[in-house]
């Protein structure tokens, strides 16, 4: 297992740069989530490691040495794809024992049935050995693909989207045995997906990618309560967060958030919380984008103190809950709400904002400001990474 | 008055060569019957291959029906031609005409009708705001986003105001957010213009979120056909219970026993002990072997002074808006979902709770429904 290091490693195919100055420190032992839309770069940032893709400038180092000139095989990584990649002509116990019977690992075959059955209990697929890959589901497919790549010792797993052709309640049921499994090997694991729950659920830390750089890298938690831009904020959680345009104003100490609604103003107090007093006076921020989460609006059919009123542009579920969308004019709202109730596109809905959970985001560069009990949740984030 | 009606529906492929000429297909769809008021919007749900394509391309005359009847409103349509069913479709796939701008592929229908100009226009002019073309109308396909081609699609489909609109996954070539944008399109254009909708898919967040009610199918047989409230809460069986929700319904094994006049669901290598619901008392007994089945939302974590059962966490997934645990009970894994701030490690204890009147009972070999006597 490895410590994985990318220095300013920048790739470009043809016109289209595709890595533009990436640097990532995966500590030994760690799970390392890529996460970002399609065409961010992710997959470039994982061939650049195994060696299939050579970056034009940067360094890459497992365990402090420099490896760009070491080809893919010397590197000793594996690799699980998408699409499983498994020859078709062999069984299960074939597929698995390949890499050890190559000339570059030839082991000899007693070891390699102790390491395909040993893998093969740790995937649960001892009873699939002797079949062959059309004789599998995909579920099962993907299970030999991560299988194989265990029975070796890497330096890394190379994992490429591997639960993203699966159906829904096995993509569930993956997710959580690949975490136990990770835990259980003590391995190093850069892992890229789109699926911030995946990324959420599996990472140690992520990294948020875009267009070819990397845009924040922390835990789930930092990342998630403290994101450093509106595009981040936005990639994180469905339904996804309301972003609020609208005014901070002073007046004799106390602050208030300002809005519109259909054109109308709506003013809002904000609770006294000094730090974010303080961050927004430094910031000299007037126009503010007020970020919050679905789950801090509250809503009323009754016209209810300290709620505005407003209209219902759709309800639906989403399983176990449901989500009111309602109209702002310029903008949507999102809520989440119980499923089954009896609700009409179109009709009044009064609104609540729980300000006192936001964060504030500068308007122009949709750079994160500050938000609401900043210190504790650093505090609490903190204490996470070091347990 | 009854917008769509199938009785006693069946399908066969009929095998072309001549070496598998007596050997005859099992039914693609086996005595479907299904009941769709006017202006209801229905989901045909279920895992590819189940049938539920080949369903729609019966209704829309794209398909021969082996036996069995449709209505489209009073008018027995079986050996009508598509064309004058009075159907609109909008598929998976756009199909455009590329050489055509958005104006022209939404107006082609009525002008190969031979609608006259200023009404074509008329048409176009009111369709395009709703379906949120209005200001690409002059672009050529090519130039459109799939969300965008997606609506043009819906937009050709509505013009020609059909008695029957009929959508094959028309969201699955989008991505997780256009999808959700045009889901509730979908479903605010249908509330506008209150056409009779059948639409197929395999997501269940799907249909859950758009139809007012669901088919589930599987196999060519319809499972379950009620409102999205009635297939999440009381499924009919194990398939439709763990095929609609996410995550899934756990459903596991149990073996209920008697003590001292309480039944409990037990399960083997646990220590779990979930107390049996008493209306369920007419159809258990000591030694009685079933699955239970109870929603991850319906597992609790019991806070001071809890009588649940005290277990080990296997599994912690934090989402950040919510948060998922996972409990070894034998060789599978109960899931809970908790909104609950705190952060578990696994290998932590807590004291699991479960709410007893949320659990179902399924029969071990058929997986239907063990219902209580009434």
């Amino acid at each position: 297992m490895a410590r994985i290091q990318l220095e300013n490693v920048k790739k470009s195919f043809g016109r289209v740069q595709a890595l533009n100055g990436v640097s990532i420190d995966v500590k030994d032992k760690e799970f390392f989530v890529l996460f970002g839309p399609a065409g961010a770069g992710k997959t470039t940032i994982l061939n650049c490691i195994a060696g299939i893709n050579l970056p034009e400038e940067g360094v890459i180092r497992f365990n402090e040495e420099i490896v760009n000139l070491v080809d893919p095989a010397h590197r000793n990584v594996a690799m699980v794809f998408e699409n499983y990649a498994l020859y078709p002509q062999m069984t299960v116990y074939d597929n698995m024992a390949a890499a050890l019977r190559s000339n570059l690992y030839k082991t000899d075959e007693a070891t390699i049935k102790e390491k395909v059955h040993a893998a093969a209990r740790m995937m649960k697929m001892e009873n699939l050995l002797e079949r062959l890959p059309s004789q599998l589901s995909n579920g099962q497919k993907q299970r030999v693909a991560m299988g194989r790549a265990l029975v070796r010792t890497p330096n890394v797993f190379l994992m490429d989207e591997p639960l993203a052709h699966l159906d829904a309640k096995l993509r569930n049921a993956m997710r959580t045995e690949l975490k136990e499994m990770q835990a259980n090997l003590g391995s190093t694991c850069i892992y890229v997906t789109h699926d911030f729950m995946e990324a959420m659920a599996l990472g140690d830390r992520i990294a948020i990618i875009n267009k070819g750089e990397i845009v924040q890298i922390g835990s789930g938690d930092e990342i998630y309560y403290m994101p450093c831009n509106e595009f981040v904020a936005q990639l994180m959680g469905d339904p996804q967060i309301n972003i609020v345009p609208g005014k901070i104003t002073e007046a004799g100490g106390a602050y208030v958030f300002s809005f519109e609604v259909h054109g109308q103003n709506i003013t809002v107090s904000m609770p006294e919380d000094k730090e974010l007093q303080a961050k927004i006076r430094e910031a000299g921020l007037k126009a503010a984008d007020m970020g919050l989460r679905p789950q801090n609006v509250k809503y009323s059919f009754e016209p209810e103190e300290g709620y505005f009123k407003t209209t219902v542009y759709s309800y639906e579920s989403i399983g176990n809950k449901s989500v009111i969308q309602a109209d702002c004019g310029e903008y949507q709202l999102r809520m989440i709400a119980p499923n089954g109730l009896k609700v009409q596109i179109d009709q009044e809905i009064y609104v609540r904002f729980e300000i006192d959970h936001s964060m504030f985001f500068d308007p122009q560069t949709k750079e994160y400001v500050s938000r609401y009990d900043e210190k504790s949740i650093k505090a609490f984030a903190m204490e996470q990474e070091v347990s | 008055m009854a917008g769509l009606t199938l009785k006693n529906i069946y399908k066969r492929y009929e095998n072309s060569g001549k070496k598998k000429k007596k050997q005859q297909n099992d039914y693609a769809v086996k005595d479907l019957n299904l009941l769709c008021e006017q202006g209801e919007f229905i989901a045909l749900l279920g895992p590819s291959g189940c049938g539920k394509t080949t369903t729609l391309r019966m209704i829309a005359g794209l398909e021969d029906i082996t036996k069995g009847e449709i209505f489209i409103g009073e008018r027995l349509v079986n050996n009508l031609h598509p064309k004058d069913r009075n159907i609109g479709l909008a598929f998976e796939d756009y199909a455009m005409y590329p050489p055509l701008n958005v104006y022209g592929n939404v107006a082609f229908n009525l002008r190969a009708k031979g609608v006259d100009k200023a009404e074509i226009d008329r048409r176009v002019r009111e369709i395009a705001p709703l379906m949120q073309i209005d200001d690409i109308l002059d672009k050529m396909p090519v130039k459109l986003s799939g969300g965008q081609k997606q609506r043009v699609n819906i937009a050709r489909a509505i013009i020609r105001e059909p008695e029957l609109l009929l959508m094959d996954e028309p969201l699955s070539h989008l991505d997780g957010k256009a999808r959700q944008s045009m889901r509730v399109e979908i479903k605010r254009l249908i509330n506008k213009i209150k056409c009779t909708t059948v639409y197929v898919t395999h997501d269940q967040l799907e249909a859950m979120s758009l139809a007012d009610k669901i088919a589930i199918i599987n196999f060519g047989v319809l499972q379950q056909f009620g409102t999205p409230a009635e297939v999440y809460d009381d499924p009919v069986n194990e398939f439709v219970a763990s095929f609609i929700g996410e995550p899934p319904m756990n459903i596991l094994e149990t073996t209920i026993i008697r003590e001292e006049g309480t039944f409990f669901f037990t399960f083997a290598d646990s220590n779990l002990k979930i107390a049996v619901p008493s209306r369920y008392y007419s159809v258990v007994s000591d030694g009685f072997r079933c699955k239970m089945g109870v929603r991850p939302m319906d597992v609790l974590i019991g806070g001071e002074g809890s009588k649940g059962t005290p277990e080990e966490i296997a599994t912690f997934e934090n989402l950040g808006d919510e948060r998922r645990i996972g409990i070894r009970v034998g060789d599978m894994l109960l899931m809970l979902i908790t909104e609950d701030e705190k952060r578990y490690r696994s290998g932590d204890i807590i004291k699991l709770e479960v709410r007893e009147e949320k659990t179902h009972l399924f029969d071990i070999e058929t997986g239907n429904r063990i219902r209580e006597q009434a």
